[in-house]
């Protein structure tokens, strides 16, 4: 599964660690998730999805879809 | 930077509770192992043997019980994955022992704590290099 975590964090200028802060999780997995080596589970994709104030859709991105089309 | 060095720090500090509370339960297997050792024991030494084994095992179920409340998702995850290699591996190990115990090779009771203490190392060994990869 893609995501647009990085752009999403870069575009507030936050790093790993005022994610992993806000979501109460570990850096270490916020890196997993933005390099795409985790994919979270629902609780944790419905408060990340909070934090940066977007539904699931628009930060999660399943892997057959066309990223133009999205 | 500043947070992400706040970020290590807690990190840091997490690993060193882990540390605090496993250690005194290391010791404690060791004080186990020592008073298990003897193979001509009295009544009073096999009860403190058995008392101590008890001991640690509740000490140990205790330490991961707290380990795993305190993590997150995704290291609660690299943790079980570790576990269920060092699981594989003693269970291959044992059958290897007790195929060379029949044949005569080794005593399975002599190779049996250290294969279990492998096991521990391998499990440890692992997470750390896969939480220290994935930074």
């Amino acid at each position: 599964m893609r995501n647009r975590l990085r752009e999403l964090r870069a575009a507030r200028r936050w790093s790993q660690a005022d994610l992993a802060d806000r979501c109460g999780v570990s850096r270490q997995a916020i890196n997993a998730i933005e390099t795409e080596r985790y994919d979270p589970s629902l609780p944790l994709a419905f408060t990340i999805a909070d934090v940066f104030g977007r539904t699931i859709e628009e930060i999660f991105l399943p892997d057959r879809a066309d990223p133009g089309q999205s | 930077m500043e947070k992400q060095a706040q970020g290590d720090q807690v990190a840091r500090a997490a690993r060193r509770a882990v540390l605090v509370d496993g250690l005194p339960v290391v010791v404690l297997g060791w004080v186990a192992l020592a008073l298990g050792s003897d193979p001509e024991q009295s009544a009073a030494q096999q009860a403190w043997w058995i008392a101590a084994t008890c001991v640690f095992a509740l000490a140990m179920a205790w330490v991961l019980v707290r380990a795993f409340r305190r993590a997150d998702e995704y290291l609660r995850k690299i943790q079980l994955e570790s576990m269920a290699v060092a699981f594989a591996s003693v269970l291959v190990a044992l059958q290897v022992a007790a195929v060379l115990d029949s044949a005569g090779v080794v005593e399975l009771h002599q190779v049996t704590q250290p294969i279990l203490i492998g096991g521990m190392a391998i499990w440890h060994v692992t997470a750390d290099l896969r939480t220290r990869f994935n930074r």
